[in-house]
């Protein structure tokens, strides 16, 4: 079959069977490699993508399912300003993830703040937990996180004072 | 690995006008039970699927004065969206455990229910509020309680045919509740099981209990939650013993370290009304 949806704000469309994954069918057939497909069964949270602005496992939804609807992968969301915004809020609580982890974690806070612009420390661990990784120490992902939020809220004041 | 006929229903009578015409059609929202097991290259899926993620009638939730309504194809991070004011804590925090945040963005409060292979979190939490769930089909609806899905032998039993298209809640008073997952939280094992405690007294005589444990077996006794009904609050600590007692049998399907589990929960509840 045929499915067409937007992804990363272009429409497409491809060839998916019923037994194709979303994580294999982006990879596969738009190499976007970001989205990696390790556990298949949505633990590891490194094929995370937004559909319709949902963080999903992408490894647990069937290609199919995604007719219609918008896919923002990674390399879609690092074009953004949340993105940038991320990094930096990252690398000024000194927070330095693996190259596994990074981009799910990131996405992960990123669909959290959407939602819940002062996080606490409890809501921070949870949602990125669903990137899980031992690689950084969670109270720096906390501090990581509160300071994108911070990053945040002064654009969000600047934009509003203009 | 089979390639399976996708049908996706426009409304609910474009829904159950498709299971009419194709008798067992395996029945598709978020797909997360579906595909949990599933750790290989492909998907592997029934011969034919009916799709109702995009069903706008499953997709609502309503509040009145004496229930909550959910539609089947709510998801549970939009369940969890409601906000404390609408959602009994107890039915919150259970489904508050399901999966990561990133998880219950897929997975439908229908599909927690439905499950064939286990009870999920939300089973014991309804099975205390007295839920219901309505199934339709061609011939209209039924409403049915959540209890009914608990089958003889332990084991859910989810009715075959018709479609579950929504889920009712009475906003009852409970003066105390309390709900525990045992086990690996984020992934359902033989290990994982949820505990669902709930009662109400009226004039320090305890007017209303209900206790439900389940993972692969669920359990509920009416009858010895009908034994404690009656009874002069606090409990005496003898009380509290005979009744632990009596949920000795009925958690004897239970692998031991679950039943172990199971007790000192009890245990733990029954406290709640001893002091």
């Amino acid at each position: 079959m045929t499915v067409s949806f937007i992804l990363n704000g272009e429409d497409v469309s491809a060839k998916a069977r019923s037994v194709d994954r979303l994580s294999d069918l982006l990879r596969e057939a738009f190499g976007l490699l970001g989205v990696r497909s390790d556990c298949r069964c949505g633990r590891c949270g490194r094929c995370l993508v937004f559909l319709d602005g949902r963080l999903v496992p992408s490894c647990i939804v069937p290609a199919f399912s995604v007719r219609g609807k918008e896919v923002v992968t990674i390399e879609g969301f690092a074009q953004t300003e949340d993105y940038r915004e991320m990094v930096e809020g990252f690398a000024a609580a000194g927070v330095e993830t693996c190259g596994f982890c990074e981009a799910p974690k990131i996405m992960a806070a990123a669909a959290l703040l959407e939602r819940t612009p002062r996080p606490l420390p409890r809501e921070i661990l949870e949602h990125t937990s669903s990137a899980p990784c031992r690689c950084t120490d969670p109270e720096a992902i906390v501090k990581a996180v509160q300071a994108v939020a911070e990053l945040r809220a002064r654009r969000l004041y600047r934009r509003a004072g203009q | 690995m089979l390639a399976s006929d996708v049908h996706f229903a426009k409304d609910l009578a474009d829904a159950l006008d498709i299971q009419r015409r194709r008798p067992g059609i395996l029945v598709f929202a978020g797909g997360t039970d579906i595909l949990r097991e599933q750790g290989g290259r492909g998907i592997s899926l029934p011969a034919e699927l009916l799709c109702i993620q995009s069903i706008p009638e499953l997709r609502r939730a309503g509040l009145t004065e004496r229930f909550l309504e959910i539609g089947a194809a709510v998801t549970v991070a939009e369940l969890l969206e409601l906000g404390d004011s609408a959602l009994p804590p107890l039915l919150a925090e259970a489904v508050r455990g399901i999966g990561t945040p990133a998880v219950r963005n897929l997975a439908t409060l229908g599909g927690n229910i439905s499950c064939r292979s286990r009870f999920m979190d939300s089973w014991p939490a309804l099975a205390c509020l007295d839920g219901l769930v309505e199934l339709r089909d061609q011939g209209g609806a039924t409403w049915m309680n959540v209890n009914r899905l608990l089958g003889e032998d332990g084991k859910p039993s989810v009715p075959v045919g018709g479609l579950l298209t929504r889920v009712r809640i009475p906003l009852d008073r409970w003066d105390v509740h309390a709900l525990r997952k045992v086990g690996p939280r984020s992934y359902p094992t033989p290990e994982t099981a949820v505990f669902a405690f709930a009662a109400r007294a009226e004039k320090g005589i305890l007017a209303e209990v209900r206790i439900a444990f389940a993972g692969e077996i669920g359990l509920r006794s009416q009858a010895l939650e009908s034994s404690i009904i009656g009874r002069s609050l606090p409990l005496s600590s003898r009380e509290a013993t005979s009744i632990a007692e009596g949920y000795k049998s009925l958690a004897e399907p239970l692998p031991e370290g679950l039943a172990l589990q199971f007790g000192s929960l009890l245990d733990g509840a029954l406290g709640l009304l001893s002091s």
